[in-house]
């Protein structure tokens, strides 16, 4: 049926586009950090060796900025999804028209650089909320405040994240709840017994929550790479892997760069085994027709 | 009115009011302080409110004067170069890989680009870049940004070309018509939405890239989403806020004027 399509000169010369300037220089790119982190090439390189990945793989470094990272991740899906569902479920009404109806779309236009610097300049010992606090007499000074941006908790980190999330998985929500035509099943759940309650938590949430796999699924992957947030909100150790990875790298200290390559390596097994099971399970590509 | 959400209850209509109304000053809050800080001549601290306005700095950026109208202009030359060039060359492929009895492999392969940090896979990029001369150039900034726009180009439009799109084209065929007919005619009249919804994602995807830039622009490309963090670190927060407001405010406009027809199309990735 679709025979015109792999036939399709334009296409064919398309793909062979990005494979050339995608896929080739990637693949190569990761190879060379491969070489690179075994001794095969670089400056300083001599010979074939597992010291850098042995050296590595000891420091308690690595595996702190992976937790870290993977942590951010969990707490910033399981928190922004929640909050999206909270607000579609409390506000679908004024979402769905009125002023906020528009207002919701403005926090899309905000890219993470942006985010991470509103997010140091509420959250500080001196920023906005602090100045709040201390005007309503709630703190006495702002010193009292706890620490929310570059504490051990990723707090700030992940308020920034949940920040961007949120408006995202909102209007996803809100989108999937008319589409889906939630209003019509739970009528019909209601007809048939059941309670509000019921109607909410075997209805309503789990068909959002499993239309919203693959976006929730994608949040993870990004937060979980993200680099803009960390840098600014975060801490100097652990540090998130993109940070780590992008502070060994850029050192004057030549002897840290297999280490760079080595945490790129990982992170690039780690997002490629979460694609697998995506793919492998339908969570990310269940999209469209089937191949015929 | 589903009686199975949280939904209005007559009692509880004014609590709900006041939390959309919370929800809205969330929305708008970071707009306006950004803008306020960028006007603020000093704001110190406790202060709730700036002691002063200095427009000053707009002025400058207004009449074209200074880094920043300067890195306005660059993000603008790059942003519309890499969505043209993604938006281009997706739609092409998109349509190849949809259609291809590989698709599934294909499709996983876009998506590598599309999902991977790109400061961590820039790390690895350097090396050929500044083999091949690209390093700190603004062609090399355009060709790293296209990568990763490319592949969500080409995973947008592989959702698009499904077998309705495919029926239209086979119609124009079957009636006579060329391949050019079928584009001209039909395709790209029923894709003029997709595609300018890709087009606009690619190009906030390049405008708002950092990292990448960074790495494969050496620090000599200096766009906007740089420009924010070269005033951080010189510890100049309101020429700061000046960059975030010129950083959000067109795609917001934009974001404001198309909210739902770009957001329905965008909203599955």
């Amino acid at each position: 049926m679709f025979r015109t399509g792999h036939n399709d000169r334009p296409g064919a010369l398309g793909l062979a586009l990005f494979i050339l300037i995608a896929l080739l220089p990637i693949g190569f790119s990761l190879g060379y950090a491969f070489a690179y982190s075994v001794g095969l090439t670089g400056l300083l390189s001599e010979g074939p060796t597992g010291r850098h990945w042995a050296q590595l793989l000891r420091e308690g470094e690595i595996w702190a900025s992976f937790g870290l990272s993977l942590y951010v991740a969990a707490a910033t899906v399981v928190l922004g999804v929640s909050g999206a569902l909270l607000l579609v479920l409390y506000l679908r009404r004024p979402l769905r028209r009125g002023v906020l109806a528009y207002l919701i779309y403005l926090p899309l236009a905000l890219p993470a650089t942006v985010t991470a610097f509103l997010t140091y300049q509420v959250l500080s010992s001196t920023g906005y909320l602090a100045r709040w606090l201390l005007a309503l007499g709630l703190l006495e000074e702002a010193s009292q405040l706890p620490g929310l941006v570059n504490d051990a908790g990723g707090v700030g980190i992940i308020a920034a994240h949940v920040g961007m999330a949120v408006p995202f998985f909102t209007l996803l929500f809100l989108h999937l709840y008319d589409s889906e035509k939630l209003d019509a099943l739970t009528d019909l759940a209601r007809t048939l017994g059941a309670g509000r309650r019921a109607c909410l938590y075997r209805v309503t949430v789990p068909i959002l929550l499993a239309r919203a796999r693959p976006n929730i699924v994608l949040l993870f992957i990004f937060v979980l790479g993200s680099y803009e947030i960390p840098l600014l909100l975060g801490r100097q150790a652990p540090q998130m892997v993109s940070v780590l990875a992008m502070r060994k790298y850029a050192l004057f200290d030549l002897t840290e760069k297999p280490e760079a390559f080595i945490i790129a390596l990982l992170y690039t097994a780690l997002v490629l085994l979460l694609l697998i099971a995506g793919m492998r399970d339908g969570t990310v590509f269940r999209r469209g027709r089937e191949t015929p | 009115m589903s009686t199975a959400t949280l939904e209005p209850r007559t009692k509880t209509a004014p609590l709900r009011r006041l939390a959309a109304l919370a929800v809205g000053a969330a929305c708008l809050f970071p707009f306006a302080y950004l803008l306020l800080l960028s006007l603020a001549r000093r704001w110190p601290f406790p202060a709730l409110w700036p002691d002063g306005f200095q427009p000053d700095r707009w002025h400058d950026v207004l009449s074209g004067t200074g880094n920043l109208a300067a890195g306005f202009a660059l993000s603008g030359l790059i942003s519309l170069t890499v969505a043209a060039l993604s938006t281009a060359a997706g739609y092409v492929t998109g349509k190849y890989i949809a259609y291809h009895p590989r698709r599934q492999t294909l499709l996983f392969l876009a998506y590598i680009p599309f999902i991977m940090s790109p400061v961590i896979l820039g790390t690895c990029l350097m090396y050929l870049y500044l083999k091949a001369g690209l390093a700190g150039s603004t062609t090399g900034v355009i060709l790293a940004q296209s990568m990763f726009a490319y592949g969500f180009g080409i995973v947008f439009f592989s959702a698009f070309w499904n077998p309705e799109v495919k029926a239209l084209e086979d119609l124009v065929f079957t009636l006579g018509g060329s391949r050019l007919d079928a584009y001209r005619r039909v395709l790209l009249p029923v894709s003029r939405g997709p595609l300018l919804v890709c087009f606009f994602q690619t190009f906030l995807i390049s405008w708002f890239q950092y990292g990448l830039t960074l790495l494969i622009g050496t620090g000599k490309v200096q766009t906007l989403p740089l420009l924010v963090y070269a005033y951080l670190n010189e510890a100049n927060v309101h020429y700061a806020a000046m960059a975030a407001c010129l950083l959000i405010l067109p795609p917001a406009l934009l974001l404001w004027i198309n909210k739902r027809f770009v957001f329905n199309e965008m909203r599955e990735f």
